[in-house]
């Protein structure tokens, strides 16, 4: 209204300008925008422009503002011409600018936005958009607690529920988990440890063809928080455990494999900061907690070569 | 929106003929559109603020994740061997230098980890080891980053007794300690952010220092 107003006193041609377009939508402000946008240097002075307006009331400031920028003499000098120019040739012009600013814009904060969610989605949400993978936490928690009439920590030989285990009592001693490829299969009581401490457990079928089984070990070996064994009776080739989570595959070469690794590798811990390095390296599926001394002496030959 | 209020007023302007309604209706309308920058301005600058620590914080492939990635596998095998030899060794010297190893290096490994949480990043990143650093699939060795040793040498470091092993675990970490050494001054070419380099440079110093003990007590325990 200050605008439109204050044109009406000084400016006539451009209040009649202005009333004609304004069925079409939008127009007093297009040319008011226009002529902040056009001359570089008043780009980002229309709020000024219209606070200022709309403050003091004078009639002298506003069409400075509207008229193209620059000084108030200009305009009562090119009064006459410049509005048509303005309504007809910038309409397009700043309008095509704005929807490319505003794209522009809106790609950015886009992208951040969608960058910042990526970053900051939990990894229990991208686990669960694994397909084929199995919570136990939720599906079976008697998987993953403790068993009945047991507490976490308990010696000797335990009955695990599934195979392979994903949780539940263990035995004290972990098995070393510091990217360890053990070529025989280990003590599910120790497993479940390493489980607990955020190693993820690569095993597979006695059977699993050479280069598979090496192509496994290439994602294991020299990984801190990763171990890998054969496990008896598994009914699919290849099976992964992270404390209450697992997936069963068919091929080493599935996609899966690292996407498990990348989502539960030491986010799916117990104990976060726990340590994968001064386990039981023997192999074996006799546990092994009660003896002396067996966690570091126990020399191992060189798994896979 | 300022459009639309702007159309409105200049239909109903030349009804108010009078002064005082014309001001009112500037008051009003200045008002609306001062309130609606401000809107806008506090709108932009929350969304700026909410996203801005997103963008400019390393991302999932920066180098200074790759770093705090690898350096902690790396820094975890040393912690490995440091605490077998801690066990292990009857040498009090031995005992010392390991205990400082893996007590320093674990505690790297957690200052790591940590900015990989601030970072709003995983512990594992989907980069074959050693990528953020040029031509770090080079030093790979047999899929180890530099100075790691082999599942056959640690094999061989558990199964060793005495001088045989403190000479083996001395071995072993001097080349451990190169490539650490190797990898911290990768990212400090690399990377301008202060506590990464405070941390890589403090790896670097520290680790050199060490390599002279470890020379040291090589040739100490050689001229036995």
């Amino acid at each position: 209204m200050s605008i439109s107003t204050s044109g009406g006193e000084q400016r006539r041609p451009s209040v009649v300008s202005t009333g004609k377009k304004a069925p079409a939508g939008g127009k007093p402000a297009e040319g008011e925008k226009g002529a902040g946008a056009k001359p570089a240097g008043t780009a980002a002075k229309p709020g000024s422009a219209t606070k200022s307006a709309g403050k003091s009331g004078s009639g002298a400031r506003v069409p400075a503002g509207r008229g193209g920028g620059g000084g108030g003499k200009k305009p009562q000098q090119r009064r006459p011409i410049t509005p048509v120019k303005v309504s007809q040739g910038r309409s397009w012009g700043s309008i095509s600018l704005f929807v490319a600013v505003g794209v522009v814009t809106a790609a950015i904060i886009g992208y951040g936005a969608y960058a910042v969610v990526q970053n900051g989605k939990k990894w229990e949400d991208k686990a669960a958009a694994i397909d084929g993978i199995v919570n136990f936490r939720e599906s079976d928690p008697s998987a993953v607690e403790p068993m009945a009439g047991k507490k976490s920590h308990e010696a000797g030989p335990l009955t695990y529920k599934i195979n392979p285990p994903v949780g539940s009592s263990h035995n004290d001693a972990w098995q070393n988990c510091m990217g360890d490829v053990y070529d025989a299969p280990i003590a599910n009581e120790h497993a479940v440890h390493s489980l607990e401490h955020g190693a993820v457990w690569v095993t597979y079928k006695s059977d699993l063809p050479a280069d598979q089984v090496e192509q496994l070990a290439s994602k294991v070996r020299g990984n801190e928080f990763m171990m890998m064994s054969p496990v008896q009776n598994l009914d699919k080739p290849i099976s992964l455990q992270a404390w209450g989570y697992q997936l069963k595959l068919d091929s080493a070469t599935d996609g899966r494999i690292d996407d498990f690794i990348t989502a539960l590798r030491q986010n799916a811990t117990m104990e976060p900061q726990a340590t994968c390095s001064g386990g039981i390296t023997a192999t074996g599926t006799t546990p092994r907690d009660n003896v002396p001394g067996d966690q570091q002496q126990q020399p191992v030959p060189p798994a896979g070569g | 929106m300022a459009a639309e209020t702007g159309v409105v007023t200049t239909a109903s302007a030349p009804e108010e003929d009078e002064v005082a309604g014309r001001g009112s209706g500037r008051w009003a309308a200045g008002t609306a559109a001062l309130s609606l920058a401000i809107l806008l301005g506090l709108l932009l600058g929350f969304t700026s603020g909410l996203l801005a620590p997103g963008l400019f914080r390393p991302g999932d492939t920066s180098a200074e994740a790759g770093f705090a990635r690898d350096m902690s596998s790396h820094h975890a095998q040393a912690v490995e061997m440091a605490i077998l030899a801690h066990g292990k060794s009857t040498n009090p010297d031995i005992q010392t230098l390991a205990a400082d190893i893996a007590l320093t290096q674990q505690g790297q490994i957690g200052v790591m980890q940590t900015w990989l949480k601030n970072w709003g990043l995983s512990p594992t990143g989907r980069q074959p080891r050693m990528a953020w650093m040029p031509d770090g699939a080079g030093a790979l060795k047999d899929g180890l980053m530099p100075g790691m040793a082999t599942d056959a040498e640690r094999a061989e470091l558990r199964a060793a007794t005495g001088s045989d092993f403190d000479l083996l675990f001395l071995r072993l970490m001097l080349n451990h300690h190169l490539g650490g050494i190797h990898m911290a001054e990768g990212i400090l070419d690399l990377s301008d952010d202060e506590q990464v380099s405070a941390l890589a440079e403090s790896m670097v110093a520290g680790q050199k220092k060490e390599i002279e003990l470890i020379q040291t007590l090589q040739g100490r325990i050689n001229s036995r």
